[in-house]
């Protein structure tokens, strides 16, 4: 008898996967019946200059986001479980960015960076140090998609990090105090090495969602200028709903599964170890 | 045969069972539905059911007792639902408003043959409707839609930013046109600061006003590419220059429609081209600045006070193939349609279909751009013709075009780039 849970992984999670990649063999639009074409909505996409540029853009935007954050959420974790005066309040305030839908987070920080006028832009001119010119160069507006996405997301790493930290024993720093370790060495040495299981935790699923980023870039830029900030959600989400291709954009999608699959590999792969490797035995 | 309490339970259970499954066209033919849906650009319902001219569906819903469910998204929006609709089994659709470009071949026959839909209980002064926008939603000869609006390309400008540079008179002709947006480019007496032109960036709409007044054309009606041309090259240039001058804003590679209405109605633009019947919105005293200072005219030619052939687009009512009211629908397009909801259409501001709207009183009070808008229309041209790819083809054109005016190509070799990668997506004449 099969169960529960494997019906509804079946249903929901597998079946609709498999579905995916069928499409993505078949060429299909709306008004015709899909065609099988094989690995050819493959080659196209990996012919396609604007997709190895996508995902160029979605490497370097996910790297710095989930270096950004785990950087960030790590010093406000530390920093939260020392002793802060209205600690309380200042953790609701922390945590309130991930609580804005991120259509209405994109939207505010768009109006904040209209060149010229917006708050921020137009606060940076007045200091004389320019603008940030998101909408024309895509340096910049692939910097303010990561500010962004940091921004938004930084609330849930911070709570991983932070339950790791207020875990860490008082007794393993106080000894290590006591043997005459720095701060920095407390650190290093006692405390990351404690928390290090957390900190890959959060920095796999952050990999893996920040991966998708879709919000940010569509509200922002649309991928533009000239599709020069365009990453992989986007350059899928033109394939299947503005070209109506959508054996191309099941290809694209299956190829950020396994993009998605090889980063999650080595941690699984570690996982799987720790829990049957004694079974062996 | 003894029929028992309990067969007969059993008897009743079973028909009750079995006849819905049986009969579910001839129970779905004998009861109206409580609504019909509609699905379309939220401008379609504002001129449909708007509060000036009137309700052109409020007699139609008394007579049949039926409510109306618009659901309205963008451009692109309505299009991707509507075709994803028009693909199930049963769809949701039933009156889908389709614009030209959207169309092609590949779609037909997701939607009804209109044609014999009017030529069993015809629209009144069907021959009325202009030939050239039934063409355009003709495809190997099946209609599938019934023009209902188009949005053809006017020339719009602030007077009072004319005075205030220390113009007397608008533009009139392209060259004009260009030295006027140079000169308001400016910074205002309060710290404004306006640019001269605003241009819609989301699709090739804007840009083949300006091809056009250069002598240019983008995709013929019969698939031709000539963006590689002179016209279409100056018109690439002319906007690369304006970007780097400072005439169009930095922001101009994001400006979809909204935000150039919002940059006329808040005094951030001086100039631009955009459907006649934003003349309303651009006068409105609840969301413009400047009621009554912005004027719309003909496009003009280069070189020439002409009026260059403007872009026009036309929006139809289809039915979609899997629609489960057709007939409801029929009705509904064709009340629509009539010669009295024409004209209280173009009165709540639609462009109507029906040049004979233009000489209603009503609709020369209430759109005072008509006589400019009519003779547009006479010379206007679609954007481009509908096909397959044309979503991929205009992307590609706005791409390469923004590529020029960032730098990272010559406007020729720009053109030329958007010829080699549009040519194979054409269709095959």
């Amino acid at each position: 008898m099969v169960a529960p849970a494997q019906v509804l992984l079946l249903a929901f999670i597998l079946g609709p996967a498999l579905y995916v990649v069928w499409i993505s063999l078949q060429s299909w639009t709306y008004g015709r019946p899909p065609r099988f074409v094989g690995i050819a909505n493959y080659a196209a996409i990996l012919g396609d200059v604007a997709f190895w540029r996508a995902f160029w853009n979605t490497f370097v935007v996910t790297n710095a986001v989930v270096y950004g954050e785990l950087l960030l959420g790590l010093g406000l974790a530390l920093l939260m479980a020392g002793p802060v005066p209205g600690k309380r309040i200042v953790i609701s305030i922390l945590l309130a960015p991930y609580a804005i839908t991120e259509v209405s987070a994109v939207v505010m920080w768009r109006f904040m960076l209209e060149p010229d006028v917006g708050m921020v832009n137009y606060a940076l001119l007045s200091l004389g140090l320019g603008q940030i010119d998101w909408s024309a160069d895509p340096v910049d507006a692939l910097f303010v998609v990561s500010l962004l996405s940091i921004w938004h997301h930084v609330p849930f790493t911070f709570l991983i990090l932070y339950a790791a930290v207020t875990t860490i024993p008082n007794e393993l720093v106080e000894a290590a105090t006591i043997d005459g370790a720095s701060s920095w060495q407390n650190f290093w040495y006692v405390k990351l090495r404690l928390i290090l299981p957390a900190l890959l935790i959060a920095m796999m699923f952050r990999y893996i969602v920040a991966m998708r980023v879709f919000g940010e870039v569509w509200l922002l830029t649309e991928g533009g200028p000239a599709r020069l900030t365009e990453v992989l959600a986007v350059y899928l989400y033109r394939q299947a709903f503005k070209y109506h291709e959508f054996g191309a954009a099941s290809a694209t999608g299956v190829a950020m599964l396994v993009i998605s699959l090889l980063i999650a590999l080595p941690y699984l792969h570690q996982m799987h170890r720790r829990m049957f490797g004694h079974a062996a035995v | 045969m003894h029929i028992t309490r309990r067969r007969a339970a059993g008897l009743g259970l079973m028909a009750g069972l079995v006849a819905p499954l049986a009969s579910p066209a001839i129970l779905r033919a004998q009861s109206k539905p409580a609504k019909l849906t509609i699905m379309s650009h939220a401008v379609h319902r504002a001129v449909a059911t708007g509060a000036k001219a009137g309700d052109s569906t409020a007699e139609w819903r008394q007579r049949q007792g039926i409510e109306l469910e618009w659901i309205t998204f963008s451009v692109e929006g309505v299009h991707e639902r509507v075709y994803r609709e028009a693909s199930l089994g049963e769809g949701a659709a039933d009156i889908a408003f389709i614009l030209e470009r959207f169309g092609g071949p590949h779609i037909a026959g997701l939607f009804e043959d209109l044609g014999a839909y009017q030529k069993r209980d015809p629209i009144e002064a069907f021959d009325e409707i202009g030939a050239g926008m039934r063409a355009a939603h003709t495809y190997r000869g099946k209609l599938i839609g019934i023009p209902y609006r188009h949005a053809t390309h006017g020339f719009f400008f602030n007077k009072l930013f004319l005075r205030e540079a220390g113009f007397t008179q608008p533009p009139t002709t392209l060259e004009e046109i260009i030295a006027y947006a140079e000169k308001l480019t400016f910074t205002r007496s309060d710290g404004a600061r306006v640019n001269g032109y605003a241009l819609s960036m989301d699709d090739p709409s804007a840009m083949v006003d300006l091809i056009r007044a250069y002598g240019g054309e983008f995709i013929t009606p019969d698939y031709k590419i000539l963006c590689d041309e002179p016209g279409s090259v100056k018109a690439a240039t002319l906007v690369r220059d304006w970007y780097r001058k400072g005439v169009l804003a930095r922001n101009t590679m994001t400006f979809k429609t909204e935000e150039v209405i919002t940059a006329m109605q808040q005094g951030r633009a001086a100039m631009t081209n955009q459907p006649f019947g934003r003349f309303v919105n651009y006068n409105d005293p609840k969301l413009s600045k400047f009621p009554g200072e912005i004027e719309v005219v003909n496009f003009p030619m280069s070189g020439s006070t002409a009026a260059a052939p403007a872009k026009t687009s036309v929006w139809a009512m289809a039915i979609p193939s899997n629609a489960r009211n057709k007939e409801l629908s029929w009705s509904l397009i064709k009340e629509l349609s009539s010669r009295r909801n024409t004209i209280r259409a173009a009165a709540n501001g639609n462009g109507p279909v029906r040049p004979s709207a233009y000489d209603d009183p009503e609709v020369r009070k209430l759109a005072p751009y008509s006589e400019a808008e009519k003779r547009a229309l006479a010379d206007a041209r679609l954007v481009l013709p509908g096909f397959e790819h044309v979503a991929k083809a205009m992307d590609i054109y706005m791409e390469e075009l923004q590529k020029a005016m960032l730098g990272q190509a010559e406007p020729l070799q720009a053109m030329k780039n958007v010829k080699a990668r549009i040519e194979p997506l054409l269709p095959k004449t």
